[in-house]
């Protein structure tokens, strides 16, 4: 409460014209230039001038000292409280216990009224299980960049991976996928069942963990890494969790080469896509 | 002049004058930790200016439109009607850029000067009777402050706030029996969805600030009907309040301290990136970007999903997701812990009364213990959210950081609650004023002394200062 | 033969035969691996270009140690043999090779050979042989084409800001801010170390061009918000919220009383 010395009012004068002047920077800033970094200086200066003003009057100008003011107990005196209590009970005696009980079942029954619409929230009478446990991928489906061109097997180099979904106007996200082309060298490595034709190897793209999109293929350990929570799948033993905090493994998808070239699903995902929910297994 | 006769007229219609007079002359003690919610309040008052602007010009949809602006890599791209506004909203609308970051940053000040705030509270016995239902007010306050911010920042519809979206979907999923409903039902449908964006906005904008106004209105009335708790001193007891009368003084003092939080966003916000959602990207499905965090106040939620250990076991042949434990079960225990915990202490101190004076933190070493146990163990959660990022520029391995940090976050909160118990313990049964000047052998002291009884707080006037209530200058006036 | 013959094998024709053996044997090997010394043997190589004389001689005692004397690899690095141009000119301009430490992941560093040595030195590799990406060409693309491929394809690793991130086993997606746009184009065709390879199947010309145009783009010096604080996002942000909030109680310790 108290300064060095007690400050002239011409500091106090002083700092308030400060912000205005600044003030007035400010708004030629905003009329001239497009800075945020000016905009920000000129106008974060001109309040911390004002606050600077505001304190140091209050501090050395206004009248201060040390006051004292009483206070009283919160608990009212026992005739308050029991006065009050006779109040609020009043009319009490002469209501019969059914009309209470009877208006108890009204309002829990407006309170039903007011949760079963909120059902409304989820559009369609599509329930969550049936819709969590589709994807748009099927046998014969064809794969398609995000981009919307399809995939043929030939643009993936061996030992690089690609975004795929299933082909359909727009990129839905429980269908995403990493289509990866296994080197050579790579295919005896992975156990049985990785691999169909022309080495490819296909996962759903979503984290077992919380469901973010595992999307950093690592060519040399052929592992998938998530930056969520730095989960680790190991793309040669079906995408089983080898570190982090992932309990299951990416559900794979069978992938096969059509006739003319382009990759294809042969069936759904052999697992449950993304963050694990309540169910049996 | 004029604002004697303005004055005067409105009171003669509203008569005010008694009502008026009793505020401005009341007496708030000036103690500094007392301010720590002002500045919470004040970042408040600054989200909702700040946000007012940005309101008018973003638009909280998810349907497609090209962005047309002056960001070059972004010109001519189909993305969401939300994405693009945020974008317009940095780069082609004057001031726009500012008053976005200096809102968010904003947001942060918010949260942690609330945080500041309640330990402040709970270190001084602040919420002993009667206070105890203000607590429960402000630790509603601390968790509408956090869901919002978790809404406000996935509302730009970017690439790291959508994978933030997702890990919260897959969080309310992760619930037993009722988490598919509960996500689909929030989500209007699987991941993304349609309809998220326009919900978190009507969220963000009116029912959470409404209700964070009301609660802080609820606070403040209870703060003024109550009269401020203050520390032991001259003068000081359990029927008087010392300090500095509202008006002009505090009032003044206090605008002052508003300037200033001003003062903070907008430098900060000007000068220093936040969020810079045209380099994240538009959210796109299948899209992914490192590092990926959540603010702060989410951060320690995602510090513990990086160090559970991937655990999905099965009960009864159901499976238990891995989320459930650290996102869900370890945050109701926070909030849960933190409501009753006025209501547990006086179980085991015995103490029903009604407090008006404070306690120092060295008066309840237990309780010290226990806090400093508390911050540190959330405080290392928080820490882990960056374990990528420490990975980036040390090279050390991530699983190895893990590994450490699962160990850690259990044993460091132990050994700095037990060392804080001590210390307050030993401060407290010495002479030294403070924890710097406390002797190695009052530590000593402690720990060999098995039991003791606990020293009562002082509730009477200090005779350390010799001035007694009666010579200090009272005013005569109105007493609420 | 007959049984004169075979009597006649005496010891001293053993020793002839077995030592004329070993020297015509020892012909045979010493002619797989060729003389160490700069000056070409005169009849086992095809000529070489003035470059590619340069780069020999570079070669030899600059890579030979780790990468063999013809580019066959050794215990201590790989194979040079069908890596192509992009990936020599990568690895040397942008300083990874020669290595400095055995052990971890090449890091960026300053080059150790002024830019004729190094053209000099791919020219010499590419003698080896095996038909590796050639130098691609680069230049303007679609600024927005770029930034989504390079959101799609490459902000996974390198991160949305192109500051790098963390890869698994301590090893890391290196910062793409100071890369020419060259060294962006032949690391997109070569995929080195662990970065995948992207054809020009996966990603045309125009794509590349596009992709290289974003780099340059991101790797602009100011950033519009203000300090960039790394681009590491809400990390950095949270540290600098929380000094934030140190201030200001800072500025409430001025403005109130200590404790009576």
């Amino acid at each position: 409460m108290r300064g060095p010395a007690r400050a002239p009012a011409g500091w106090v004068s002083a700092a308030f014209l400060t912000s205005t002047a600044l003030t007035a920077g400010f708004v030629a800033a905003y009329i001239t230039t497009d800075s945020p970094q000016l905009e920000g200086l000129l106008l974060g200066l001109a309040l911390a001038a004002l606050a600077a003003g505001l304190v140091l009057w209050a501090m050395h100008l206004l009248p201060s000292g040390t006051y004292v003011e009483e206070r009283p107990p919160m608990a009212p005196p026992e005739e308050d409280d029991d006065a009050f209590q006779d109040d609020l009970h009043r009319g009490g005696q002469e209501t019969p216990g059914i009309l209470r009980r009877t208006l108890g079942l009204a309002v829990l029954g407006l309170g039903a009224a007011a949760v079963v619409p909120l059902r409304g929230l989820l559009p369609g009478s599509l329930g969550p299980s049936t819709a969590l446990r589709r994807t748009a991928w099927g046998r014969g489906v064809r794969m398609m960049t995000s981009e919307g061109k399809p995939v043929r097997a030939d643009d993936l180099e061996p030992g690089t991976a690609l975004t795929v979904f299933p082909q359909a106007p727009e990129p839905a996200d429980d269908a995403t996928a990493v289509l990866i082309r296994l080197r050579p060298a790579d295919l005896e490595a992975a156990s049985s069942g990785a691999a169909g034709s022309a080495g490819l190897v296909a996962y759903s793209k979503l984290c077992t963990h919380a469901g973010c999109p595992v999307g950093l293929y690592e060519q040399t350990t052929r592992q998938l890494f998530c930056p969520c929570h730095q989960s680790v799948f190991d793309v040669l033993d079906r995408a089983r969790p080898i570190a982090g905090p992932a309990a299951r493994r990416l559900p794979q998808l069978p992938v096969s080469v059509d006739a003319e070239g382009y990759v294809q699903a042969d069936g759904g995902f052999d697992g449950q896509v993304g963050p694990t929910y309540w169910r049996r297994g | 002049m004029i604002t004697r006769r303005v004055v005067r007229w409105a009171d003669r219609r509203l008569g005010f004058a008694s009502l008026a007079r009793s505020g401005l002359n009341k007496v708030f003690p000036d103690h500094w930790s007392f301010m720590m919610g002002e500045i919470a309040l004040y970042s408040f008052v600054y989200l909702v200016l700040s946000g007012t602007f940005l309101a008018f010009f973003f638009d909280a949809s998810e349907a497609k439109t090209v962005y047309r602006g002056s960001y070059a890599p972004l010109n001519g791209s189909e993305v969401s009607a939300a994405y693009s506004s945020a974008v317009h909203l940095s780069y082609d609308v004057r001031l726009g850029l500012l008053m976005r970051q200096s809102h968010h940053w904003a947001a942060l000040l918010f949260t942690g000067a609330i945080v500041v705030h309640l330990a402040r509270i709970f270190f001084t016995g602040a919420f002993r009777r009667p206070r105890e239902v203000n607590w429960i007010v402000g630790v509603t306050l601390l968790l509408l402050a956090f869901v919002n911010g978790f809404a406000g920042y996935s509302l730009p519809d970017d690439l790291l706030s959508g994978t933030g979206l997702r890990v919260a979907n897959g969080i309310m999923l992760s619930i037993p029996v009722v988490g598919q409903w509960v996500a689909l039902l929030i989500f209007g449908g699987e991941f993304p969805g349609q309809h998220i964006l326009p919900r978190l906005f009507i969220a963000h904008v009116l029912l959470v600030p409404g209700l964070i106004a009301a609660l802080i209105a609820v606070h403040m009335a209870i703060l003024v009907r109550q009269k401020h708790s203050q520390f032991p001193g001259p003068g000081r007891t359990e029927t008087t309040v010392v300090g500095s009368r509202m008006w002009p003084g505090y009032a003044v003092k206090s605008i002052g301290l508003m300037a200033a939080v001003f003062s903070l966003c907008l430098l900060l916000g000007g000068l220093v990136q936040i969020n810079p959602v045209w380099l994240w990207g538009p959210f796109e499905p299948g899209s992914a970007t490192g590092p990926a965090q959540p603010d702060w106040y989410v951060g320690w939620v995602d510090g513990a999903l990086r160090l559970y250990p991937p655990w999905e076991p099965h009960l009864f042949g159901w499976r238990l997701p891995n989320l459930f434990l650290p996102a869900v079960v370890l945050p109701g225990l926070t909030f849960v812990a933190m409501y009753l915990y006025p209501f547990v202490e006086p179980l085991f101190t015995r103490d029903r009364e009604e407090h008006q004076l404070l306690e120092r933190p060295r008066d309840r070493p237990v309780r010290m213990g226990l806090g400093v146990m508390a911050f540190t163990f959330y405080g290392l959660l928080l820490l882990s959210f960056s374990l990528d990022v420490v990975t980036r520029y040390t090279g050390w391995p991530v699983t190895v950081l893990v590994l450490v940090f699962r160990v850690v976050v259990l044993v460091v909160p132990l050994l700095t609650g037990l060392a804080a118990y001590v210390l307050a313990k030993a401060l407290r049964d010495s002479d030294a004023a403070r924890f710097t000047e406390l002797p190695w052998s009052a530590v000593r002291g402690t720990v060999r002394r098995r039991s003791r009884s606990p020293k009562e707080p002082p509730t009477t006037a200090s005779p350390v200062a010799g001035v007694a209530a009666e010579h200090l200058p009272v005013e005569s006036g109105p007493v609420p | 033969m007959t049984a004169r013959t075979r009597r006649r094998l005496t010891p001293a024709a053993m020793l002839l035969t077995v030592i004329g053996g070993g020297v015509v044997l020892g012909q045979v090997a010493l002619a797989e691996t060729p003389a160490p010394s700069p000056t070409p043997a005169p009849t086992a190589t095809p000529s070489l270009s003035a470059d590619a004389l340069r780069g020999k001689q570079l070669y030899g005692s600059s890579c030979a140690s780790c990468h063999g004397q013809q580019g066959g690899g050794t215990q201590r690095g790989p194979t040079l043999v069908g890596v192509g141009r992009a990936s020599t000119d990568f690895y040397l301009s942008t300083g990874r090779m020669p290595l400095k430490q055995e052990e971890g992941q090449a890091e960026r560093g300053k080059p150790a050979f002024s830019r004729p040595d190094i053209d000099a030195l791919v020219a010499y590799v590419d003698t080896f042989g095996g038909g590796g990406p050639g130098i691609p060409s680069v230049s303007g693309g679609d600024l927005a084409q770029g930034r989504s491929l390079y959101l799609q394809n490459c902000a996974g690793c390198h991160s949305s800001g192109g500051v790098g991130y963390a890869q698994v086993g301590g090893r890391t997606a290196p910062s793409i801010l100071s890369s020419t746009p060259e060294q962006v184009a032949e690391a997109v065709r070569v995929g080195p170390g662990l970065m995948p390879q992207f054809s020009d199947r996966a990603l045309d010309q125009g794509e590349l061009d596009a992709v290289t145009t974003y780099v340059e783009q991101l790797q602009r010096p100011i950033d519009r918000g203000g300090w960039r604080l790394g681009r590491l996002g809400p990390v950095a942000e949270t540290a600098v919220g929380f000094v934030g909030v140190a201030l200001m109680l800072l500025v409430i310790r001025r403005l109130g009383t200590r404790a009576p």
